[in-house]
C-alpha cells in the first residue's frame, strides 16, 4: 500500500484564496447534485481540504463567497465536524481506533507504543511535521481489529511490529 | 378562524397562529426562550411544551398552530409542568447563577421563569461541574456587544437575528454539543448596523450592550413610549430613564415600521438626550448675555415680533407636527413671516418591518415628512443660505440643530445682521449671535407627534412628566413662568418645549385661536385645518395604543 502524504499549503499562502479553473470546474460539477448551494458546503470544503491540505480562514471566506453564504456560517460548519483540519496537518495523520473491539485486540498497546515512539499525545504533531496522532471512535472495521487509518487508507490486523514497519517505510519514503 | 380552549379560557385566533400567541390572546403565558415573534420558529429550548387533549405526546407551543376545538393545558397540566421543570434543570445545569452581578437581571427570561415557577425546587441530578468557556466570559465581540458565553442557553435567537433580519449572518454557532458557543467569523468584530439588537433578543445575559452595562438596574428604569429621532423612518422606541437621566432606547413593537428592531445609530442617540447646555432664557444686549425669566423673555419676544419689519423663521424637521403647525399658523399666517424647514443631508438608513420589508430613509430628522405634509417649504443647505441672505429684520431659529449650516461662520455673520432669536439645547455657536436665547428640552422632555417616512403619524410621550401633570392651569397660568427647578419632574432647568412657548407667545400676541393648552389641543386644531391629518384622533394615534407590556418586554428579552 502506498499512502499518499498530505501536502499542506502554508498559512501565508492561504490568507487570500482564489479558486483556479480546475477548482472551479470541480465545484461546478458538484453543484447540480445538491438542491441548494448551501447543501454543497460540505463537499466543497472537502474539495478544498484535498487541494490545500486544510481549511484556513481564507479558504472559509472563499467557499462562503462562492456559495453565497456568510463566512461565519461556513466557519461554524467547519468547526462542527472533527474531520476538517483547521491547522496545517502533518504529512501523515494517524487515526487510531480506541473503541471496544480494537481496544481488546491490541489497540491499547498500539496507542501506548505510538505515543512513546513518536513522543506525542493525541491531537499533537511530531516536531518534524511527519506524523499526527488522533484518537478516534469506531472506524467500522471491527472484524480486522486493531485498525489505524493513515490519511485515506486503512491499515488492519495490526500489531506493534507491523505498525513499526509501516511507520519506518512512510518516514523513509519522505 | 380556529376557536380553542387554553387552560379553560376560550379564544378565537387567526388561522396559523401558534399556541404561544393564542395563549397570550387568552391571557395565559406560555414561557419561551428561543421563540421570537419576528424570527423563524426552531423549537430549540423546549420550555413551551403544553398538553393537548387527545394527543399522547406533549406539543411545542411555538411550533403548533392553533386548531379548531383544541383543548390546551399549560398551567393546569401536571405533565407539562414536569416537562418544564426538566427543561429548566437542563438549562440551569450549566447556567451560572450569577444574577446578582449579571446586567440582564430584571429583564432575563430565564430568571423570570425561575421566579414564576419558584415552587419547583429545580433539583439537579448533575454530578459534573458546570461547563465554562474560559476567555469567553467578558468578551467584546463588536463595537457594542459584550459576550459572556457561560450564560448562553443556546437559543440561537442572535444567530437567527443576523441571518433573517439584519442580513449580515455575522454570528454563528461554533463547535458542537456541550461545547457549542457563539462566535463571529475568525474572531472578527461583530460588524452589523443593528448589532445591539442581538443583545436585545438574547433572553439571558450572554450578550449585553456595552454602552448600557452596569449603568442602571433594569427594574429601576421607567419606560416612556417615544419615537427614535435618528432619521425619518420613525422607529418606535421606549425611552428608558430614571430620575431624569435617559439611559437607553429599547425598541417598541410596531409591525409596520420597526417590528422589534432598532439600528445602532438610533439606539445610541439616547445618551445625547441628557445634554442640556442651556438652562435659562438669556437676553443679550451690547454683547453681554443676561439670564432672564420666561415672563420677561416672552414679553420681549412678543415685542420683537410685533415691531419686526420682516420676519423669517427657520423651523426644523426635528420639531413635532404640533410645533410646526403652531409656527406655521402663528408666524406664517398671522404675522406674514417666511418659514423654511432645512433638511440636512444624511446617511442612508434602513429598517426591516414586521413583514420583512426594508424601509429606507436619508433624512437625518424624525419629522421631515411631517414638515412636507404641513405644506412648509423644505430647503437644503444652499436653500437655507439663500433664505438667510434675504435681508435684515427678525430671524427666529426654532431649533439651532436644524441644519449644520447654522453653525457655519457664514451663517453666523448673516444672523448678526438683524435681530435673532434662537431656541437651543446643545452648545451651539448661533447662541452667541442671538439676542434672545431660549432653552428647549430634549425629546424626552417633550410631547407630540412625528410623521414617519411611510406617513404614519406617531405620538411620543414626555418621559419626565409627573403623573397627571399639566402645563397650564385652568386659570390660564403658563407653566413657563412656573419655577420648577427643584422639581424632580419636568424638563431640566427652565427649558420648555417649543409648543409651550409658541402657545404662550400666541397668548401674548393676542392670537386666541392658538392659545392652546396641550399638544392634544394643538393636534385637534391641526386635524380640523389640515387634510393630511384629517380623521386622526390623538387618543388612537400609532405609538400610543394600549400595549401589552408582557409581550413587549418578553420578546425583546
Amino acid at each position: 500500500m502506498s499512502t499518499r502524504p498530505i501536502v499542506a499549503v502554508p498559512p501565508e499562502a492561504l490568507r487570500i484564496v482564489t479558486f483556479d479553473a480546475a477548482m472551479e470546474a470541480s465545484i461546478a460539477e458538484l453543484l447540480p447534485r445538491y438542491p441548494t448551494r448551501r447543501a454543497a458546503v460540505l463537499p466543497v470544503l472537502w474539495l478544498c481540504q484535498e487541494r490545500f491540505g486544510w481549511i484556513s480562514p481564507g479558504v472559509v471566506r472563499a467557499v462562503a463567497a462562492r456559495l453565497g453564504e456568510s463566512p461565519a456560517f461556513v466557519e461554524g460548519v467547519v468547526s462542527f465536524y472533527t474531520m476538517y483540519q483547521t491547522a496545517p496537518p502533518a504529512r501523515y495523520v494517524l487515526q487510531v481506533c480506541t473503541t471496544l473491539s480494537c481496544a481488546w485486540c491490541g489497540g491499547r498497546e498500539l496507542v501506548a507504543h505510538l505515543k512513546e515512539r513518536l513522543g506525542i499525545s493525541f491531537g499533537e504533531k511530531t516536531p518534524d511535521g511527519m506524523f499526527q496522532l488522533v484518537g478516534v471512535q469506531c472506524l467500522g472495521a471491527c472484524g480486522t481489529a486493531p485498525v489505524v487509518q493513515i490519511n485515506d487508507d486503512y491499515y488492519e490486523n495490526l500489531d506493534v511490529a507491523k505498525l513499526d514497519a509501516i511507520l519506518d517505510e512512510l518516514a523513509g519514503r519522505s | 378562524m380556529p376557536k380553542l380552549t387554553i387552560d379553560g379560557h376560550e379564544v378565537e385566533v387567526a388561522a396559523g397562529t401558534n399556541l404561544i400567541e393564542a395563549a397570550r390572546a387568552a391571557g395565559v403565558a406560555i414561557p419561551y426562550f428561543c421563540y421570537h415573534p419576528y424570527l423563524t420558529v426552531v423549537g430549540q429550548c423546549r420550555i413551551c411544551m403544553v398538553e393537548i387533549a387527545g394527543q399522547p405526546r406533549l406539543a411545542l407551543g411555538c411550533a403548533t398552530p392553533a386548531a379548531d376545538g383544541m383543548v390546551v393545558k399549560v398551567e393546569s397540566s401536571e405533565r407539562a409542568r414536569e416537562a418544564r421543570e426538566a427543561v429548566m434543570e437542563f438549562l440551569l445545569a450549566n447556567h451560572p447563577l450569577d444574577c446578582p452581578v449579571c446586567d440582564q437581571a430584571g429583564e432575563c427570561l430565564l430568571q423570570d421563569h425561575s421566579m414564576r415557577e419558584q415552587a419547583a425546587t429545580f433539583a439537579t441530578h448533575m454530578l459534573e461541574t458546570r461547563r465554562t468557556f474560559p476567555g469567553y466570559e467578558r468578551r467584546l465581540i463588536g463595537p457594542h456587544v459584550v459576550q459572556n458565553q457561560n450564560r448562553c442557553i443556546h437559543c440561537s435567537r442572535c444567530i437567527r437575528f443576523t441571518r433573517e433580519i439584519s442580513g449580515t449572518a455575522a454570528l454563528t454557532y461554533k463547535s458542537r454539543g456541550n461545547s457549542t458557543f457563539i462566535d463571529t467569523f475568525d474572531g472578527s468584530a461583530f460588524d452589523d448596523p443593528m448589532s445591539a439588537c442581538a443583545a436585545d433578543v438574547c433572553p439571558v445575559g450572554a450578550l449585553t450592550v456595552r454602552e448600557v452595562r452596569f449603568r442602571k438596574r433594569a427594574w429601576k428604569l421607567r419606560s416612556t413610549p417615544s419615537v427614535c429621532p435618528g432619521c425619518s423612518i420613525g422607529c418606535n422606541v421606549f425611552i428608558d430613564h430614571h430620575e431624569r437621566v435617559v439611559y437607553r432606547f429599547t425598541p417598541r413593537e410596531n409591525p409596520a415600521i420597526n417590528a422589534t428592531w432598532l439600528c445602532d445609530h438610533g439606539r445610541f442617540l439616547a445618551e445625547s438626550l441628557n445634554e442640556q447646555a442651556y438652562l435659562d432664557p438669556q437676553h443679550r444686549s451690547g454683547g453681554l448675555a443676561v439670564r432672564v425669566g420666561w415672563g420677561e423673555a416672552l414679553a420681549g419676544i412678543a415685542a420683537e415680533i410685533r415691531s419686526a419689519g420682516a420676519l423669517r423663521v427657520v423651523a426644523s424637521a426635528n420639531l413635532s407636527n404640533e410645533e410646526l403647525f403652531l409656527a406655521r399658523e402663528l408666524f406664517g399666517r398671522h404675522f406674514k413671516g417666511e418659514i423654511a424647514v432645512p433638511v440636512a443631508p444624511g446617511e442612508p438608513r434602513k429598517m426591516r418591518n414586521g413583514r420583512g420589508e426594508w424601509l429606507h430613509a436619508t433624512d437625518p430628522h424624525p419629522n421631515s415628512t411631517g414638515a412636507r405634509r404641513l405644506g412648509l417649504a423644505v430647503v437644503d443647505g444652499e436653500g437655507l443660505s439663500r433664505f438667510l441672505y434675504g435681508g435684515a429684520g427678525l430671524t427666529l431659529i426654532l431649533d439651532a440643530g436644524a441644519h449644520p449650516f447654522l453653525a457655519s461662520p457664514e451663517a453666523l455673520q448673516l444672523l448678526r445682521v438683524g435681530t435673532t432669536i434662537v431656541w437651543a439645547r446643545r452648545e451651539h455657536p448661533a447662541a452667541h449671535a442671538a439676542t434672545w436665547l431660549l432653552p428647549t428640552p430634549s425629546l424626552a422632555g417633550n410631547e407630540g407627534t412625528f410623521t414617519s417616512s411611510t406617513g404614519a403619524v406617531q405620538r411620543f410621550a414626555e418621559a419626565f412628566a409627573a403623573p397627571g401633570s399639566v402645563h397650564r392651569t385652568a386659570t390660564g397660568a403658563m407653566s413657563p413662568t412656573c419655577p420648577t427647578i427643584a422639581s424632580p419632574w419636568g424638563p431640566p432647568g427652565e427649558a420648555r418645549p417649543l409648543w409651550v412657548v409658541l402657545t404662550a407667545l400666541a397668548r401674548a400676541l393676542g392670537v386666541a385661536a392658538l392659545d392652546l393648552a396641550s399638544p392634544a389641543d394643538v393636534f385637534a386644531a391641526m386635524v380640523r385645518k389640515d387634510k393630511a391629518f384629517a380623521g386622526l384622533t390623538w387618543e388612537t394615534l400609532g405609538g400610543r395604543q394600549p400595549h401589552e407590556s408582557f409581550r413587549e418586554r418578553q420578546h425583546v428579552g
